[in-house]
């Protein structure tokens, strides 16, 4: 570690491994909500256990964000953090605030939440992923701010590098965007179309900018390839991500009543999103095929080039698959759907945070890598990990398949639910993998502490 | 595409196409803001359907059941629920008022969220005005959602 | 240009085409692949690689036409299960052939054969 700022990312992957966990908790019990419908009902419903899953998803990602930034920073920038004492403090507000808000999303109805936060004055509640209380939104905001501008100071008024500039820009994307989920129209149409404007432009458009950013740094870092090629590479990517992920926007206009010519715009511009992820796989695989030195890190390679490969799959291939406008008018709204986000989450973001966290974890504990013995099992979690996820995502898909053909394209549709109990085979086998991940993510936890014989490091 | 593709061509494609497409995003969404009147059905849309929308969200009616495709899968498409229960609202609040307390065992179940009847008309209208909303191709495909 | 340094342009070249051949241009990208290995000479590293991306465009064919043929067939057009099993199949495996013929390219640019050890 060159700068001791650093250090406070510590804290940022610590909080978001745990909230990992969380998540991964609520997953598995919703798996088996789905097989067993009244498991822990009335007390846990499936849409308060959903909400907790997705909502622990975005705080942990937004943690390992922010922990990756405060790591990243600083050596690019060649400063220490502009103020150390604001990014501990903006850690613990995040942390209350975000366990707070999960916890009165399982102590409290959702209902009576919105009631005691006072949902009316500034209704913004009870929209996908954005279910937050108002409170909480603004909150999110305030962290948000005090994270860039610690953030912008140290890379304005230090080395200006590709990296954190793109990081910046993509950071600042992330906020501005977030301020459209403090418009909620009453106009139902009005209200998706600019909903998409938080979750599309965050995740197929200024996130990926921070992926690419993140990816970029960790592979100079482990294979010593020449910082301008990379640079190169990771405009080329990104300007990839904005050209056909703008516009790109279009292919979730298809069916919530805006105008017809979202079916052209939507199907073309999003049918090249696979480009930049197609890409981050050839610029991933180029630079370790290329690399200077063998990293003792291995762990860490292998999350970097996993996270390329994955993000490709999930988001590139899955997305691709139900993109076009004549194929999505059968799946939209499916499991197919559910089948593409699983992998894409995974494959882009929660990957490229575990990339940041694999590299940078030992150093900040002291060590150039971890133990012989923690790299191994870390290098288990991370297949037991990923392969469970295929295997999500393929059985997602095949039930969105079936429920596709039995639903949506046969002469003699049937209703959702006798669809649902006829394709429950593959919940159960979703479910059998989910445990898998589980206990991926046991092994993951305890690669942190296992203890064995040092890796000798050789400067190449 | 080494040597003659320098960085600062890379650069300058980022910043182009992503300043040109951003605008063309902000231009499309001028065109489809003053084009929604068409089809969003807002000549239906009263002080009962905005109460509606408002106790939609604040039951998070959309962490079980897709709205026009979009939620989460775990129970029935609503964009076309006034349709599938016979054009008939007095259906969907029934169907509401009269869920289980405790569930019904093994199968899925929607919570009782305990709603007035006043309530319960704000929702069944909220949901007969989504159906009347003119989606592309009429999606859903068919009356199951 | 020497005869060495053509003979990695085509080693590339191939490479690139195979892939081509798997993503947007099927068909075409094949028959650019056998007119690259059609000016191969033997024994060098054009060569290999015009071979391998053959060998792996005529594996990427059976494994995804063939089979998925043969599922078709066997499974009837109009059953739900077939589907399920023949698109599931299908964007899995073009996905790893896309994968496998990407880390090709990449080796192909170095001049080096395909196979030495990946980490």
């Amino acid at each position: 570690m060159k700068y001791e700022s650093q250090g406070v990312a510590k804290l940022y992957f610590i909080a978001a491994i745990a909230l990992f966990v969380g998540q991964i908790l609520f997953g598995v019990t919703m798996g088996l909500q789905y097989v067993i419908g009244d498991f822990l009902f009335p007390e846990i419903p499936f849409n308060v256990a959903r909400m907790v899953h997705t909502n622990l998803l975005i705080v942990w990602l937004l943690f390992g964000f922010m922990g990756s930034a405060y790591y990243l920073v600083p050596e690019e920038a060649e400063r220490e953090l502009f103020a150390p004492w604001l990014a501990k403090l903006m850690f613990w507000i995040f942390l209350v605030a975000g366990a707070l808000t999960i916890l009165s999303y399982l102590l409290v109805p959702y209902a009576r939440l919105a009631e005691l936060t006072m949902n009316d004055l500034l209704p913004t509640m009870g929209r996908e992923f954005l279910e937050q209380p108002t409170i909480t939104k603004i909150g999110i905001v305030i962290v948000a701010l005090a994270f860039i501008f610690n953030i912008g100071m140290t890379v304005l008024t230090g080395r200006k590098t590709v990296i954190n500039l793109v990081l910046l820009t993509g950071l600042v994307g992330l906020a501005v965007f977030f301020l459209f989920s403090f418009y909620n129209p009453d106009n139902l149409v009005m209200d998706k179309y600019f909903w998409w404007f938080v979750v599309h432009l965050w995740v197929e458009g200024v996130w990926e900018l921070i992926m690419a950013s993140l990816l970029a740094y960790v592979l100079i870092k482990v294979t010593g390839v020449d910082r301008e090629v990379i640079e190169k590479w990771l405009y080329i990517i990104i300007a990839m991500a904005l050209i056909s992920g703008l516009v790109g926007t279009g292919h979730h206009f298809f069916w919530i009543g805006a105008p017809d010519y979202w079916q052209w715009l939507g199907s073309v511009f999003s049918a090249l999103e696979p480009i930049p992820f197609f890409m981050m796989t050839l610029f991933a695989f180029n630079v370790v095929n290329k690399r200077r030195r063998d990293h003792p890190n291995k762990a860490a390679v292998l999350w970097a080039l996993g996270t390329a490969v994955m993000a490709f799959l999930g988001a590139g291939v899955w997305g691709f698959l139900h993109t076009l406008a004549p194929v999505n008018y059968y799946t939209h709204g499916t499991q197919i759907t559910a089948a593409h986000g699983h992998m894409a989450f995974y494959g882009a973001y929660v990957m490229v945070v575990l990339t940041m966290i694999s590299y940078s974890m030992p150093i900040m504990r002291g060590q150039k890598a971890g133990n012989i013995k923690a790299q191994v099992v870390e290098m288990w979690s991370f297949w037991l990990m990923t392969i469970s996820m295929v295997f999500i995502t393929l059985f997602l898909t095949g039930a969105g398949i079936a429920q596709v053909y039995l639903q949506r394209y046969s002469d003699d549709p049937l209703p959702f639910m006798v669809v649902q109990e006829k394709i429950a085979i593959f919940y159960w086998l979703r479910e059998a993998a989910g445990l898998v991940f589980l206990i991926g993510l046991i092994l993951y936890i305890y690669s942190f502490f296992a203890k064995g014989k040092e890796v000798e490091f050789v400067e190449g | 595409m080494r040597e003659t593709f320098t960085k600062g061509m890379a650069r300058n494609i980022y910043y182009g196409g992503a300043v040109f497409f951003f605008l063309v995003l902000i231009g499309l969404t001028v065109d489809t803001v003053n084009r929604l009147p068409e089809t969003d059905n807002s000549q239906n849309m009263t002080e009962l359907v905005i109460e509606g929308k408002r106790l939609w969200e604040e039951n998070n009616c959309i962490g079980c059941h897709t709205l026009l495709g979009e939620g989460a899968y775990f129970a029935p498409e609503l964009g076309n629920v006034y349709t599938r229960f016979g054009e008939d609202t007095e259906n969907i609040k029934a169907f509401i008022k009269y869920r289980p307390v405790e569930g019904i065992p093994n199968r899925r179940s929607m919570p009782q969220f305990n709603l007035t009847d006043e309530q319960l008309e704000a929702l069944a209208q909220f949901l007969k005005y989504v159906d009347g909303i003119k989606t592309a191709r009429n999606w859903p495909p068919n009356v199951q959602g | 240009m020497n005869a060495e340094e053509l003979e990695l342009k085509r080693a590339s070249l191939s490479a690139l085409a195979s892939l081509l051949n798997l993503t947007v241009l099927p068909v075409i990208g094949f028959i650019f692949l056998l007119f690259l290995y059609k000016q191969t000479q033997a024994q060098t590293i054009g060569r290999y690689y015009a071979v391998l991306g053959i060998k792996i465009n005529l594996a990427a064919a059976i494994a995804l036409i063939i089979v998925t043929g043969l599922m078709l067939l066997l499974g009837g057009f109009y059953s739900p299960w077939t589907w399920v099993f023949v698109i599931s199949y299908f964007v899995f495996v073009h996905a790893l052939f896309i994968l496998v013929a990407t880390w090709i390219l990449v080796r192909s640019w170095t001049g080096k054969k395909l196979t030495t050890t990946f980490l």
